[in-house]
């Protein structure tokens, strides 16, 4: 049973990364002859390239900022106690609940009617935060909430002022949240493709737009050797993130 | 007590307020050097509020607080000079035991070398020697409150303040931890100041003890003092066990029980001071003849407790009369009748109620 089920969760990546050795020019499974070719072409062509720096510089944006801002929330969410705190806790996280082709068009049109964000990479970013900073808040509220504050009135007893107290004290308690956080943050606005198709500009299109365009046009085994090497990406990222965590 | 000339730890008139609610109503209190004052009193008491006052992690809305004569009121928790041991311990779970009772002396920049060499002599004292390297969570709850006791000392502080520290141990540690940790008080010559609900817990361990309810001191003496003589209703019935009479005159209770006593007013009598006797006293008749200071009732309940015994006897009045006496006590069938006697000397008179 677990072997049907693992079969069943990874059997398309092995598909793809199978497809991506394969020495034929057109994508086809089980692969014919062997080759890495097609690395060769995805690492030569630049649109892929300027695509992964694309993606990278916005998936980095978005997890600092979305970690910034998501923590400062939940941090005022478990903290202090104001009137239409559980209701403002539901409206920061309600934005998970939408389909992302719905919060794409919504944005669209949003921005269409008020441009208020430049188009292209900042409007990208903007609209990516509305989904970071909510993941983010779902993993760092329950990690706040166990904070012990009495751990940190020791510290401050022993001599450390309030903000040292937090940083010697609080933060490595956190550390693995926020950890977890970013790389959440990070793979969500990586991988991301409505609103990146909906809002980014077609010079600076992030790596998935590229890859959605190459599958309807061409769809050589380029593409999937571009997805063998994200797979790859995300693999080591959850492996540093289970080293991390083991610690 | 307001000598506060040779006190180490004075409060003054300190109060704190939530709203119209007082959590705790102008405390006046002076500790002296060495001296170990237990804040005794039910949950809510403001007893918990008043230590964390003094350590600063509660501004009070009136009074002062002095340390070694210096005014440290406003002063932020981490420039005082207070050592706390938390109810929770609040080790540091990402620091090992020697880090967690290294972190004030480091806090006060003492070099390397003498950090060491000072965890290394309170691990020895508190007997936490081949646990240095370990983390709070590999520990016993028995050598979690150690280091939580040793973090509190090592730093040498002006006063050590203690939330409920014993409240997490099972009963059986309980009892050598405490008088552990007053041995060790008493050698250091440390200033304490002690929170608990446990009243045998202050009597055991405290040069004196402060009585608090419902925000007020209402009193503070030592623990004979406070049990010997109580000054209102709730200290005689919070501290040890208590039978009271309220009397109108000098020779009846309200609910009718003859008593010999100077005049009127609410009177303990300790379970401990009545005796009991074999047979119930017989008049002319066989029928019991109660004179003053004595009470015939049914027995309702017995309890062994080993060094001796209690019973409830059922007063004709209704009055439930608990009655403390050797473990024969406990032969007592539930169910028959007995009388039991007491002196003028046995009942105390509460001044503080009316």
């Amino acid at each position: 049973m677990a072997v049907l089920t693992f079969l069943y969760l990874l059997g398309p990546l092995f598909v793809i990364v199978a497809a991506s050795f394969s020495d034929t020019g057109y994508l086809t499974f089980p692969p014919q002859g062997l080759s890495l070719r097609w690395y060769r072409a995805a690492l030569a062509d630049a649109r892929y390239l300027n695509g992964f720096f694309v993606s990278l510089k916005l998936g980095g944006t978005v997890a600092a900022l979305s970690l910034l801002i998501g923590t400062a929330a939940a941090v005022a969410l478990t903290r202090f106690s104001f009137p239409g705190r559980a209701f403002i806790e539901a409206l920061f996280l309600s934005p998970l609940v939408l389909p992302g082709l719905v919060l794409a068009v919504a944005l669209t049109l949003f921005f269409a009617a008020n441009p208020v964000v430049p188009p292209g990479m900042p409007r990208l970013i903007v609209s990516h935060l509305l989904v970071g900073v909510p993941l983010v808040l779902r993993v760092m509220l329950p990690v706040l909430r166990r904070v012990d504050r009495s751990i940190e009135e020791a510290a401050q007893n022993l001599g450390a002022s309030p903000f040292l107290a937090f940083i010697l004290v609080t933060l490595p308690f956190l550390r693995p949240g926020l950890f977890a956080a970013l790389a959440l943050a990070f793979i969500f606005s990586f991988d991301e493709v409505e609103m990146a198709l909906f809002l980014g500009s077609a010079r600076d299109a992030p790596l998935t737009v590229v890859l959605y365009g190459a599958a309807q046009m061409q769809m050589d085994p380029t593409v999937a050797a571009v997805s063998s090497l994200l797979i790859l990406l995300a693999l080591l990222m959850m492996v540093a993130q289970q080293l991390y965590a083991q610690r | 007590m307001n000598s506060t000339g040779s006190a180490e730890l004075v409060l003054d008139g300190l109060a704190r307020r939530y709203g119209s609610t007082t959590a705790v109503a102008r405390v006046d209190l002076a500790v002296a050097p060495g001296e170990l004052v237990a804040l005794l009193g039910p949950s809510g008491c403001g007893k918990t509020t008043t230590l964390r006052m003094v350590a600063g992690f509660v501004e009070p809305s009136e009074g002062r607080i002095l340390l070694r004569g210096r005014d440290i009121t406003t002063l932020p928790p981490h420039r005082r000079d207070a050592g706390m041991v938390f109810q929770s311990y609040a080790l540091f779970p990402h620091l090992t035991v020697a880090e967690n009772i290294a972190f004030g002396l480091q806090r006060r920049g003492v070099p390397k070398p003498e950090v060491a060499e000072r965890v290394a002599r309170m691990v020895a004292l508190l007997q936490l020697q081949g646990l240095e390297k370990r983390l709070p969570r590999q520990l016993s709850g028995g050598q979690q409150q150690r280091v939580a006791v040793g973090r509190a000392l090592v730093i040498n502080p002006a006063v050590v303040l203690l939330d409920e520290p014993f409240s997490n141990l099972d009963a059986l540690l309980r009892e050598g931890t405490r008088i552990e940790l007053r041995r060790l008080q008493t050698e250091l010559g440390l200033t304490t100041l002690f929170v608990t609900h446990d009243q045998a817990e202050a009597m055991a361990i405290s040069d004196r003890i402060a009585v608090m309810n419902k925000g007020r001191l209402e009193q503070l003496g030592t623990p004979r003092e406070v049990y010997d003589r109580p000054a209102t209703r709730f200290v005689a019935s919070f501290i040890g066990r208590a039978n009271l009479f309220t009397a109108t005159d000098g020779r009846h209770s309200e609910d009718g029980i003859a008593l010999d006593i100077p005049g009127p007013g609410t009177w303990l009598l300790r379970p401990e001071r009545i005796a009991m006797d074999g047979a119930p006293a017989s008049g002319p008749n066989g029928a019991p003849t109660d004179g003053p200071n004595s009470a015939t009732g049914i027995v309702e309940v017995v309890c062994f407790l080993g060094t001796g015994a209690q019973a409830v006897l059922r007063l004709p009045g209704g009055r439930a009369l608990l009655v403390e006496g050797p473990a024969a006590l406990a032969d007592l069938k539930p169910g028959r009748s007995a009388t039991v006697r007491w002196t003028r000397a046995d009942l105390t008179l509460i001044p503080g109620d009316t």
